[in-house]
Parts: structure tokens; C-alpha cells; sequence
């Protein structure tokens, strides 16, 4: 029997080993979609490098990150990109070719180009942003409009998450004593499974009912977005019929599904302020009614204070006119008075000045009757004049007590008597007395 | 409650009532009235703004 040549497993795989080296003494980039993907506890991370055509995987290749590559790589491309190296992302890495006798072929992952990453995401990003935009689905949301009062919201999130609770803080212990109500539904917010999950806790918000759904995605890590550009969670969106609010929160860019939304913020609060201000606005809206209503109500009673003091004005203007005119009469009938008064005056004085004359002639006549009475009184007096008569020749005899003595009865002889003349007077001693109608004889005058 | 409050109906009558009271035909008679019935309707609807009325809530019933 002949004998073979042949060669130990080693000494062969050693052999292609050296003649891989000698092919492949460099580094090559290399394009690939990363198949599969497992960390090792010992540090190392092992992959499969995959290349697809049509569905089809047409490539594929074991691939190591050795621990002393791994971390470094690892935190450059998550930084670089804000995605977390996983399955199902393409990536661009830097390999060497590599054979162990053990383990045979595979690639050494050295390095990674996170900038092409970041371009071949864009530029599937831009592809899907595109077709929604061709599809119509941009807009969808667009046209629909979240109520005047949005009491029933439904929020999709992660109940641990951070944000959830701010938002539900601010929202439900607002100043002005709005209320909600608040249905929280669940679902992964990062990750490859959270546009599924997403579109899910959609459709059941959907079928409860609400005025707006909310996707919050409130905290947690600043990597892996990549599912918020998602397209069937795009479409989902677009497609809902309650207007969807999204607050992702991400400064650094605009995902599709804020795009889609009927509206996106960027924080908790203010999401919740923008249905704080919804119920603010109505708030306002209802002081602006009042205010029109009291003010028109005001403008109203003062327009009728107005007229009400103008006819005021307008009676007491007709009062006074009427009163001017009744005045004007009253002067007027008192003026006719007067003047027939003034006539009858005329005639009363005429009358007594008549009267007068008449008491006049009257008194005249009277005081003349006076005059004669008192003239005849005086002639009487003057006439009775002892002085007058004994001016004629006669005397006055005066007896005791100077009393003038009529008779000589009481007269005796050697009685003093008193002679009087009128310009003087004397005294006699009586001689004689006689009397005519007794005896002579007693007359005696001395 | 035994009626469901419409906001948006009340809302439409304030406006009404805003326009009546604006109105310089609307007699003073009226404005009692009219102000009176806003007053009712403003308290209403801010209180609407502040409570949640789940039971008349018919979507929730499911």
C-alpha cells in the first residue's frame, strides 16, 4: 500500500494561517450590517458581520472586538452617533483579517467610522422621511385639532420614567385648580422593541378614547433614539385620529415622530403647559366675555342715564319756558290790574277828594260856627266885665272878706266897705244906711 | 346634574348675550336679565374648567 502524504490539522491551519497573513498583511474598511452581537463577561465582545441583498444575506463573517479595543470603540461610537452599537445597524469598521488554528477565520474589529453611521442613518432617515412625505403622511396630524378643553389625556411612556412624574406634577397641582384626567399607558421608550410597543399602547389609546395621546418619553439615556425615526411607528402616528403630542426631548434633532405629530415639545413641563395654557385661554376667554357683557351692560344704563337726564333736562327746560310764559301773563294781568286798579284809584280819590271838600266845607262852616260861638261868648264876657262897667261909672262895693256886696241888708252903719273904680280903689266908714223897700234912714254913707 | 353641560353650547350663548347687550336697540328691561344669566354661565363654565364630571363622560362608560 502506498503511503499518503498528509499533513497533522495544525500544521495546516497554521499553514492557511500564515498564507492569510501573507494575503492580508493590512487593515481594510469593511461595510457591513452587524448580524448578531454578544458582549462576553471576559471583556471581549463577539459578532457576526453580515452583508444582505434582497433579504438575502449574501456575506457573513464571525468578527471579535478584543477587550483592550472594546470600551474605548464602544463609548466613541455611542457618543459620536447617541446609538448604542447593537444588531441591525451598519456599520464601517477597520478589521484585520485573522486565522487561528482554534477558531479559524475572523475579522478583528480595530476601529469603527461612527461618521458613517451617523450619514447611512441620515440618509435612511431622509429615505423615510420622503416616503411619508410622498404618502401624505406629514400632514395627517396636521389637520386635526386637540379640543378647547383637553381633560382626557392619555399618556404613552415608562412609568418610571423621570419625566413622567414632572409632567404629571406640573400638570395636576397647576395654581388654577385645573383637573385631569390622566390614563397612563405603558410601553418600552427606548430600544430595538420600543416602535412596536409604542404602536401598540397607540391603538389601545385609541380605542379608550381621549382628547389628545401624548408619547413622553421623559429621561433616561440620550442614546438610542433611533426609534423615535422609526417608520412604522411614523405611520402609526400619522394615522391616529386623536391628535398625538410628542416630547422626546432631544436638542440635538428633530425625530420623525415629531414630525408627524400633531404638535412636539421638548420637555415635560411643557407639555404639560400647553394644556394648562388650552384651559388659561379658556379661562380667558370667559373673563373677556364677562368684561364685553358688564361693559356693554354699563354703556347701555349709561346711554339711558344720558337720555333719562336729557328729557330731565328737556321737561325742565319745557317747566321753565312754561313757566316764563305763565309768568309773562301773570306780569301781563298784572299790569291790566294795575292799570284798572290805578283807574279805580283815580276814581276813589276822585270820590274823596269830594268828601274831603265836603269835610272840609264842612270843618270850614263848623269852625266858622265856632268862631261865632266863641265871638258871641267873647261879647258876652266882655259885655259881663265888672271892669268894663265900672270904666261907665259904676262901682263895686265890697264888704267884710272883700266880697262884693250886691244889697245893703247886711251892710251896717261904721262898717268899712271897699269902693272900687275901675282904675283904682278906696275904703269908707258907712254913716248911713238906706234901704228902698224898708226905711231910708239906714242909708248912711260916711 | 341631571343635564350634560355643554361648554361649547354655553360659550356660544355668552357670545349671544354679549351681542344682545351691545345692542343699543336691547331695552334696559332686559339687561337684568341678560347679565344675571351671563353671571350663571361664567360660573358654570369656569367651574366646568375645574372639575372633572367623568360620570357624564359617556366615552368613558365602555
Amino acid at each position: 500500500m502506498e503511503e499518503r502524504n498528509y499533513m497533522e490539522l495544525l500544521q495546516l491551519q497554521a499553514l492557511i494561517k500564515e498564507s492569510i497573513a501573507d494575503a492580508f498583511p493590512g487593515r481594510y474598511w469593511v461595510k457591513a450590517e452587524i448580524a448578531s452581537w454578544s458582549p462576553r463577561a471576559n471583556g471581549h465582545c463577539y459578532l457576526s458581520l453580515v452583508q444582505t441583498r434582497g433579504g438575502k444575506s449574501v456575506a457573513e463573517s464571525r468578527a471579535v472586538i478584543w477587550k483592550w479595543h472594546y470600551p474605548q470603540l464602544r463609548a466613541y461610537f455611542e457618543e459620536t452617533t447617541g446609538e448604542q452599537l447593537r444588531a441591525g445597524i451598519t456599520v464601517l469598521v477597520r478589521v484585520q483579517v485573522a486565522f487561528s488554528e482554534l477558531y479559524g477565520m475572523a475579522l478583528y474589529v480595530e476601529d469603527i467610522d461612527a461618521n458613517f453611521t451617523l450619514g447611512a442613518r441620515a440618509l435612511e432617515r431622509k429615505k423615510a422621511i420622503e416616503r411619508l412625505q410622498k404618502d401624505g403622511y406629514m400632514d395627517m396630524q396636521k389637520e386635526l385639532a386637540i379640543p378647547d378643553i383637553p381633560r382626557r389625556l392619555a399618556v404613552i411612556t415608562s412609568k418610571t420614567a423621570a419625566g413622567y412624574q414632572d409632567f404629571r406634577n406640573h400638570l395636576l397641582h397647576n395654581p388654577e385648580g385645573y383637573t385631569f384626567q390622566l390614563d397612563l399607558y405603558e410601553a418600552l421608550m427606548q430600544g430595538e422593541g420600543a416602535p412596536d410597543s409604542i404602536v401598540q399602547a397607540l391603538e389601545e389609546a385609541i380605542r379608550k378614547g381621549h382628547d389628545a395621546i401624548l408619547i413622553l418619553r421623559g429621561g433616561g439615556s440620550e442614546t438610542d433614539l433611533l426609534c423615535f425615526d422609526d417608520f412604522d411607528l411614523a405611520v402609526a402616528i400619522a394615522t391616529c385620529p386623536v391628535p398625538v403630542v410628542t416630547a422626546i426631548g432631544h436638542d440635538k434633532d428633530v425625530h420623525i415622530a415629531d414630525m408627524v405629530a400633531h404638535q412636539a415639545v421638548k420637555t415635560p413641563t411643557a407639555l404639560a403647559d400647553l394644556f394648562l395654557d388650552a384651559f388659561q385661554a379658556q379661562d380667558d376667554l370667559l373673563d373677556r366675555l364677562g368684561q364685553r357683557i358688564s361693559t356693554a351692560a354699563e354703556r347701555l344704563v349709561n346711554r339711558q342715564e344720558l337720555r333719562l337726564s336729557s328729557a330731565e333736562a328737556a321737561i325742565g327746560r319745557a317747566i321753565q319756558r312754561r313757566l316764563g310764559a305763565l309768568e309773562m301773563l301773570l306780569q301781563r294781568s298784572i299790569g291790566r290790574i294795575s292799570k284798572g286798579l290805578l283807574h279805580k284809584y283815580a276814581d276813589v280819590a276822585r270820590l274823596s277828594d269830594t268828601a274831603a271838600h265836603r269835610v272840609q266845607f264842612a270843618a270850614q262852616a263848623r269852625v266858622s260856627a265856632e268862631f261865632s260861638r266863641v265871638a258871641l261868648k267873647e261879647a258876652l264876657i266882655t259885655a259881663s266885665d265888672p271892669r268894663k262897667i265900672l270904666s261907665l261909672g259904676y262901682v263895686l262895693v265890697t264888704g267884710k272878706d272883700n266880697k262884693v256886696l250886691k244889697t245893703v241888708d247886711k251892710v251896717g252903719i261904721g262898717d268899712r266897705i271897699g269902693v272900687r273904680f275901675s282904675d283904682g280903689s278906696l275904703t269908707a266908714k258907712v254913716d248911713e244906711v238906706y234901704s228902698d223897700h224898708l226905711d231910708n234912714d239906714k242909708t248912711n254913707i260916711a | 346634574m341631571s343635564e350634560k353641560f355643554d361648554y361649547a353650547k354655553a360659550i356660544a350663548e355668552l357670545d349671544e348675550i354679549a351681542a344682545k347687550v351691545e345692542n343699543p336697540e336691547t331695552k334696559l328691561d332686559d339687561i337684568d336679565a341678560l347679565v344675571g344669566r351671563s353671571k350663571e354661565l361664567l360660573k358654570q363654565c369656569k367651574d366646568y374648567l375645574r372639575t372633572v364630571k367623568e360620570k357624564i363622560d359617556s366615552l368613558d362608560k365602555e
